[in-house]
C-alpha cells in the first residue's frame, strides 16, 4: 500500500481524525501504531485485557481505508491447511477420473514407453497448478489486488509452531508453497494481530511487530466513547455510568468489566430509560457488566458506596 | 541524533530490555516518519519498536526520560537560576535575559576589582576554565569535561559508589583547585567577592556531577545490575538479606523464563494402530486414489505430574520458599505441580498457590507448618495422601536436610515411592560432606533417590530445574 492511495493515513492527526468519524475513539499511541504500521510496513501486535477494542482497531483501519479485512481466528491446533492454503483434492480427484480416457487419444501413436513419458511430460503438473489451490486467509491476503487488512486473532491461542510459520508471512509478505514457488503479495496488506496474553509470544515473532499494549481507557476518554457509540445517552447519566465502571475495575474481579461491556451497559440503561443511577437499577443491570455470579455477589455489597462516589465526582466534575 | 539514538539503545540494553540491531533500525526509521519534534509521540513510536511487553514498556519509559532529559537539559538557565527565583513570573523572557547579562556582568566587574588587590584572584581569573565559565561558554566548557574525562577513564566507570570519586578526578583534572584555594584565602579575607566565586565554583561542580551521572547512566547502571544479579545466584539463600528479597523473586522469574522458553516445546508422539483415515485418503490422490503412505493419529503425551516436597522447619524454610517459588514460575511448561510442606506431619498446600499469588502462598505455608522435623510421621501423610497417584510420569521432588531428630525414618515409604515414581530427586541445602552426620539420615534417604543433589544457592537451583525439565519429558 502506498502513501498517495490513502491520504487518510497521511498522518497521526488524520488517522485519528477518521477513525472518530468512523465512531471509533483513540488515543493518540494507537493512532501512532497505526501510522507507523503503514509507514514502516510492519505488523502491529496488540495486546491488552479482553474487550478494549482490539479487534475493533483492525476493522475500523478496514472501513477506514475502504479496503477487504481478512480475519484469521486462531485456536489450538491451528495448521498450513487451515492458515495458509490447502489443495482441492476433491476437484483433483475428480479431474483424474475425468481424464482418464483423454488418456488413451493423447497416448496414440506414441511408440514405446519411453515416447509416452516423454508426451506426458509436456503437460507439466497441472493438477498442482493454482486452479486447484484453495487460499486460506494468509494467502488471501497476499492476493488481493488493493491491497486488504489482515487480522490474525488472538495468536496466543494457536501453537508454538504456528508462530514460526508467520515468520515469513509477516517480515517479507511472501508464503512458499512447495510445488508452486514462492507466491509474493500483490500488495503489502496491513497487518494486525491481536494477543490476550495466555502465554509469551517468541521474541522472533515479536521481534518483527510494532508493540502496541492498548490498557483499559481514562475516563474522558471512556466517556468520548460512549458518547459516540451510544449517543441518546444524558450527559450526566454519562459521566456517573463510566465513573461507576472505573470504581468497579478498583476492586478484586474475575473479569473485569472492559469498555464492551460498559457500551453495553449504557445501551441498557437506554433502554430502560434511566436518567441517573441508582441501587436498584444498577443490581438489576450488573449481569450486563459482570459475567461471574461471584463478581456480581462481591460487587452487589459495595453497590451503594459506589453510586455515592461516583455520584460525586460528576458533581465535582 | 543517530547516535544519540545509537547511545539510547546503549542505555535500554544495560537495562535488560533486549534490543537486536534490525530494532535500532527500525527505531531510526520511526524517528525518521515521526520527526523529532514532538516529544510525547517519539516516545510512543519508539516504545512501540523497542519495548516488546509491558513491563519493558515501564522500564523504557524510565529510562527515555533519564536519557533525553538530561541530553536535552540547557545549562545556560543554571546561570540565571537566581533571578529566576526572584521573579517567577518570567513572562518577559527577554527583560530577564537582560538583567541577567547585566548581573552576570556586574558580578564579573566586582570579581574584577577585588582581583586588583589580590595577585592570586587575579591569575586565577586569567585561565581558560575561569574564563569559560564567566563567559558562559557552553562549548568550551564541555570540551573541557570531555577532555578531562577521558583523562581519568571516566568511561571505566562500574559502580554508582564510583561517582563521586570520578567527579572529584575530573575537577582536579579541570583544575578546580584553584578556584578552592581562591575561594579559601577570599574567605580569610572576607572580601565581598566571595559569594560570586562561590557561585562559579557552585555551577562548575554541578556541571560536572551531571556529566558525571550521565555517563553513569551510559555505561554502568545496568552493569551494576547484572553485577548484582551474579552475586546474588552465588550467594547461599538462608543467608540473603531480607532487602534482597525482592530482587531474588525477580531473578528467579527471570531465570524460570528462560527455561521456560528453553522447554516449552510441546512433544507429539505418534501413537501406533490408530489410522488417520482421512490424511492417508488425501495423500493417496496424487497416486490416483492407491493409498501409498499410510498416516496415523498423532496424539500429545501426557504432561508430567510434579509431586514437590518441602520442609518446612526452620532451618529449611528459606530453601523451601525459593524452590516452590521456582517452580510455580516455571508453571507454563509444568502444569501438574502439586506441592506438599511437613515439619512434624504433612499437609497438601497446592491450593494456596491456586489461590494466592505465590509470594503471598508462600508465606501462609511457613506459617501453616513450621515446627519441628519428623520425617517419619511426614513420609507417612504423603503416603496416604499421593501414594495412589504416584504413577511412571511422576516426579517426586523432596527438599530437606533429612536431619530426623533421631526418629525412625521409615525408609520403607520412600523406597515404595522410589519404585512407583518416575523419579525421586532429593534436594538437600547442606554440603555433601555434612550428609549423615549427627541426626542426618540422607545417606539412608540416598538410597532410596534417582537422583540427589546439595542445592543452597540460585545457580544450583537453577540447574537442577533445567535437568527436571529434561527429563522429565
Amino acid at each position: 500500500m502506498h502513501t498517495q492511495d490513502f491520504p487518510q493515513l497521511a498522518s497521526v492527526e488524520h488517522i485519528e481524525k477518521g477513525f472518530e468519524s468512523h465512531g471509533y475513539i483513540c488515543s493518540r499511541k494507537i493512532a501512532t501504531a497505526v501510522f507507523l504500521s503503514f509507514q514502516l510496513r510492519k505488523p502491529v501486535l496488540v495486546e491488552g485485557p479482553p474487550g478494549v477494542g482490539k479487534t475493533e482497531l483492525a476493522k475500523t483501519t478496514a472501513v477506514l481505508l475502504e479496503t477487504p479485512l481478512i480475519r484469521l481466528q486462531c485456536y489450538e491446533g491451528l495448521d498450513e491447511a487451515k492458515a495458509l492454503y490447502e489443495w482441492k483434492y476433491g476437484k483433483q480427484l475428480l479431474y483424474t477420473q475425468v481424464l482418464k480416457e483423454k488418456l488413451g487419444d493423447l497416448l496414440q501413436g506414441a511408440t514405446g514407453l519411453a515416447e509416452s513419458v516423454e508426451r506426458l511430460h509436456q503437460f507439466g503438473d497441472i493438477f498442482y497448478s493454482e486452479e486447484f489451490l484453495e487460499p486460506r486467509p494468509l494467502l488471501k491476503a497476499m492476493q488481493q489486488e488493493k491491497g486488504a487488512i489482515l487480522l490474525i486473532d488472538e495468536v496466543d491461542k494457536a501453537d508454538y509452531e504456528f508462530e514460526s510459520l508467520l515468520l515469513e508471512i509477516l517480515s517479507d509478505y511472501q508464503i512458499s508453497i512447495p510445488e508452486i514457488g514462492t507466491v509474493k503479495a500483490r500488495t503489502t496488506p496491513m497487518v494486525f494481530l491481536t494477543s490476550n496474553n495466555t502465554r509469551e509470544i517468541s521474541d522472533a515473532l515479536k521481534r518483527r511487530c510494532l508493540h502496541l499494549y492498548i490498557p483499559f481507557p481514562t475516563v474522558e476518554l471512556e466517556e468520548r466513547i460512549i458518547r459516540s457509540r451510544v449517543p441518546d445517552v444524558d450527559e450526566q447519566l454519562r459521566h456517573q455510568l463510566v465513573e461507576f465502571v472505573h470504581s468497579l475495575r478498583q476492586l478484586d474481579l474475575k473479569k473485569i468489566p472492559a469498555i464492551s461491556e460498559t457500551i453495553d451497559w449504557a445501551r441498557s440503561l437506554l433502554l430502560m430509560h434511566a436518567d441517573k443511577l441508582d441501587e436498584e437499577l444498577v443490581r438489576s443491570t450488573l449481569n450486563v457488566l459482570l459475567k461471574y455470579e461471584d463478581d456480581i455477589d462481591t460487587t452487589e455489597a459495595e453497590v451503594r458506596n459506589l453510586i455515592q462516589s461516583s455520584a460525586a465526582d460528576g458533581q465535582s466534575a | 541524533m543517530q547516535s544519540n539514538l545509537v547511545n539510547f539503545v546503549q542505555v535500554l540494553r544495560t537495562h535488560d530490555i533486549r534490543v537486536s540491531p534490525a530494532e535500532s533500525l527500525d527505531a531510526v526509521e520511526v524517528a525518521a516518519s515521526l520527526g523529532y519534534s514532538d516529544r510525547s509521540l517519539l516516545r510512543d513510536g519508539l516504545a512501540m519498536t523497542l519495548a516488546k511487553t509491558p513491563e519493558e514498556e515501564v522500564i523504557f519509559l524510565q529510562c527515555f526520560d533519564q536519557f533525553f532529559q538530561q541530553k536535552l537539559a540547557d545549562f545556560a538557565n543554571v546561570e540565571t537560576h537566581d533571578e529566576q527565583e526572584k521573579e517567577p513570573s518570567s513572562a518577559a523572557v527577554d527583560d530577564d535575559a537582560q538583567e541577567a547579562t547585566d548581573f552576570a556582568d556586574a558580578q564579573v566587574s566586582a570579581l574584577e576589582q577585588s582581583a586588583q588587590d589580590n595577585p592570586m584572584l587575579e591569575a586565577l581569573l586569567q585561565t581558560p576554565l575561569m574564563q569559560s565559565l564567566i563567559s558562559n561558554d557552553r562549548n568550551d566548557l564541555t570540551l573541557a569535561m570531555n577532555q578531562a574525562s577521558e583523562q581519568v577513564g571516566l568511561q571505566n566507570i562500574q559502580m554508582f559508589t564510583q561517582k563521586g570519586q570520578f567527579t572529584r578526578r575530573i575537577l582536579d583534572a579541570l583544575g578546580e583547585e584553584h578556584i578552592r584555594k581562591a575561594v579559601i584565602e577570599l574567605e580569610q579575607a572576607d572580601s565581598p567577592a566571595l559569594p560570586i566565586l562561590q557561585r562559579y565554583r557552585d555551577i562548575l561542580r554541578e556541571q560536572v556531577r551531571d556529566h558525571v551521572e550521565r555517563e553513569y547512566l551510559i555505561q554502568a547502571e545496568g552493569k551494576t545490575q547484572q553485577f548484582m544479579d551474579d552475586i546474588l545466584s552465588k550467594t547461599r539463600l538462608n543467608n540473603i538479606e531480607h532487602v534482597y528479597m525482592h530482587k531474588v523473586q525477580a531473578l528467579i522469574r527471570k531465570m524460570a523464563k528462560k527455561l521456560a522458553s528453553r522447554h516449552s516445546r510441546k512433544r507429539k508422539l505418534l501413537k501406533r494402530g490408530q489410522l488417520n483415515m482421512a490424511k492417508t485418503l488425501r495423500k493417496g490422490i496424487p497416486n490416483d486414489g492407491i493409498m501409498f503412505n499410510t498416516y496415523w493419529r498423532q496424539v500429545r503425551k501426557d504432561k508430567p505430574q510434579i509431586l514437590a516436597v518441602c520442609d518446612v522447619s526452620g532451618s529449611v524454610a528459606a530453601y523451601a520458599k525459593f524452590l516452590l517459588l521456582f517452580l510455580y514460575s516455571v508453571q507454563d511448561v509444568l502444569p501438574k505441580v502439586r506441592s506438599f510442606a511437613f515439619s512434624s506431619h504433612l499437609g497438601e498446600v497446592s491450593d494456596y498457590f491456586n489461590d494466592y499469588p505465590v509470594e503471598k502462598a508462600i508465606e501462609l505455608v511457613n506459617w501453616k507448618y513450621g515446627g519441628a522435623t519428623d520425617y517419619g510421621n511426614s513420609l507417612l501423610d504423603f503416603a496416604k495422601l499421593a501414594m495412589d497417584d504416584i504413577n511412571s510420569n511422576t516426579t517426586v521432588i523432596i527438599l530437606g536436610d533429612a536431619r530426623n531428630n533421631h526418629g525412625d525414618p521409615k525408609l520403607e515409604i520412600l523406597q515404595s515411592i522410589y519404585q512407583r515414581s518416575r523419579q525421586v530427586i532429593w534436594l538437600n541445602p547442606e554440603s555433601r560432606r555434612s550428609w549423615g552426620s549427627g541426626d542426618s539420615e540422607m545417606k539412608r534417604y540416598q538410597s532410596a533417590c534417582h537422583f540427589s543433589s546439595e542445592c543452597n544457592n540460585l545457580k544450583q537451583l537453577e540447574r537442577i530445574v533445567d535437568q527436571l525439565l529434561k527429563s522429565t519429558r
